[in-house]
């Protein structure tokens, strides 16, 4: 192969600018859809497991629809449908929205992983023995009390995995959003391709940032996994 | 003349259609220590999780102190006042012995920290495990670990204690360490109503022993009694069968 490497192109203008914008989308894009999805999926979980019928059909309906529908599909129906059903006040405004595809991206990644959360959070508390609610009850501890100091401390260390992993996800389907126009690290690298004709190099450096991100995330995880470890329960139960 | 502790009146339970307590009526007199014996599966533990109301019973009720448990509005703070030792322990693995036994004074109650863990630190003393009281249930041993519950269960200082096979998922030579536990409180005047297949725990400490099978109490008797004199042919073969396998 003689293909001739050029590496320094990536620092120079505007395609530094543009790497940098697409490491800060990125980041910014999963962590806020991450932190909502993590919201929702908590209530979602939740009202799953509630004495309600109508809230764990409206739940269980969630669940089904968000986490079967692929992504990709969600976003473009976000996209190009969601606006054409908004009253004609309201869509002028979303379109008025500076970063209308971020605010998309934003939505549609957050309510898709939701749906996946809210299935683990009900994973992660029918894990934990009946035994533990009676003991609990037995104590004289409500309900709402025994879900603070006892079951969600609990299944959060049980589920400190599941949540990580959500995360890594989220981060990877984020490259999914380019197709909607959000200028992050995939998006970028295709700009920059475009302009150069250099995709060897972009995508390379493309590849990198997810590279070390995930790597990140991997080692600050096992960290936290470790800081909020039962003690002696590894291999027990 | 005292009034019992524990009356329980006409109760029935059902899981689905089957029938877990049948119609049992039976009273339980304050300071006695009583032994509930009787084939797996009679209604042993239902009928203990019907006396804090763990479970829904659907006919009859529970008085408890002088208080109808059905009619309660504030059940977890009747609860409050009745301890419970689990055959599993249950533990709650992410705290600490101490946090274990200060979590229901603390939120129940409404005792400072303080004033918790001081409590706590002489019932430890108490059941002998002063020195486990930093570690995390999972490092400790079986007989450890339900010494810590039962002092979870006396933190609230309650009115009566309940057993549910509290040895059964020790390994022998933590029984006993257990049982002397038991014994001591059962000594100190605590009401306690315990289910075991331990008869010598039965006949050495327990003021009455109740026969039960299907759903039903069959027979109620002074431990010696039920022990040397059987009154049905169920308590008989049952008392045949244990003591075999001792
Ligand atoms: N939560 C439950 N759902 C359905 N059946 C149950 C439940 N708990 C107990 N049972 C049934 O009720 C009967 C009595 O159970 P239990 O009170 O645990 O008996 P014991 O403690 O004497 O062994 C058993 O046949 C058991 O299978
Ligand atoms: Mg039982």
């Amino acid at each position: 192969m003689n293909y001739e490497f050029d590496w320094p192109l990536l620092l120079e203008e505007p395609n530094w600018g543009w790497v940098i914008e697409g490491v800060a989308n990125t980041i910014q894009l999963s962590l806020m859809a991450w932190g909502f999805a993590l919201v929702l999926g908590v209530l979602i979980g939740a009202i799953r497991m509630s004495k309600s019928r109508l809230l764990r059909f409206i739940g269980t309906t969630y669940v089904e629809i968000f986490r079967n529908i692929p992504l990709l599909v969600q976003l473009f129906l976000w996209f190009f449908v969601f606006p054409l059903l908004l009253p004609d006040d309201l869509m002028r405004a979303w379109n008025r929205l500076d970063g209308v595809p971020f605010f998309t991206a934003l939505i549609g990644l957050s309510l898709f992983t939701a749906a996946r959360i809210a299935e683990q959070i009900r994973s992660g508390i029918s894990s934990i023995p009946k035994g533990q609610f009676l003991a609990a009850y037995s104590t004289g501890l409500t309900e709402v009390q025994t879900f603070r100091h006892v079951i969600i401390p609990y299944a959060f260390r049980v589920m400190i995995p599941a949540i990580a992993s959500e995360f890594l996800t989220i981060f990877k389907n984020s490259a999914l959003t380019l197709t909607i126009g959000v200028a992050e690290v995939t998006g970028a690298a295709k700009t920059i391709e475009a302009y150069t004709f250099r995709g060897i190099e972009a995508y390379s450096a493309a590849s990198l940032t997810y590279m070390l991100t995930t790597a990140s995330v991997v080692i600050f995880m096992g960290w936290l996994e470790h800081a909020l470890r039962i003690p002696g329960l590894i291999g027990k139960r | 003349m005292t009034l019992p502790l524990v009356q329980i009146n006409n109760l029935s339970l059902r899981y689905g259609d089957f029938v877990a307590l049948d119609d049992v009526s039976i009273d339980f007199m304050p300071g006695t220590c009583v032994v509930i014996c009787g084939p797996s599966g009679s209604g042993k533990s239902s009928l203990l999780r019907c006396v804090n109301r763990l479970e829904n019973f659907d006919k009859g009720d529970v008085i408890f102190d002088g208080q109808s448990l059905k009619a309660a509005q504030n059940i977890s703070k009747i609860r409050s006042n009745i301890g419970m030792v689990f055959q599993h322990f249950e533990l709650y693995p992410h705290l600490s012995v101490m946090n274990n036994i200060t979590l229901a004074p603390r939120y129940v109650n409404g005792v400072n920290r303080d004033e918790a863990e001081a409590k706590a630190h002489k019932l430890l003393e108490r059941v002998g495990i002063l020195d486990q009281a930093k570690k995390y249930p999972n490092e400790l041993s079986g007989g450890q670990q339900q010494r810590a519950a039962i002092a979870r269960a006396l933190a609230l200082e309650p009115k009566l204690m309940l057993f549910d096979e509290p040895t059964s998922a020790l390994d022998p030579e933590m029984i006993s360490e257990v049982l002397q536990v038991m014994r001591d409180l059962a000594r100190n005047g605590m009401t306690m109503l315990v289910v075991t297949h331990e008869m010598g725990f039965a006949r050495d400490v327990a003021d009455e022993v109740v026969f039960m099978d299907k759903g039903k109490v069959i027979e109620r008797n002074e431990s010696g009694g039920f022990f040397d004199n059987p009154q049905s042919d169920r308590a008989k073969e049952f008392i045949d069968r244990v003591l075999q396998k001792i």
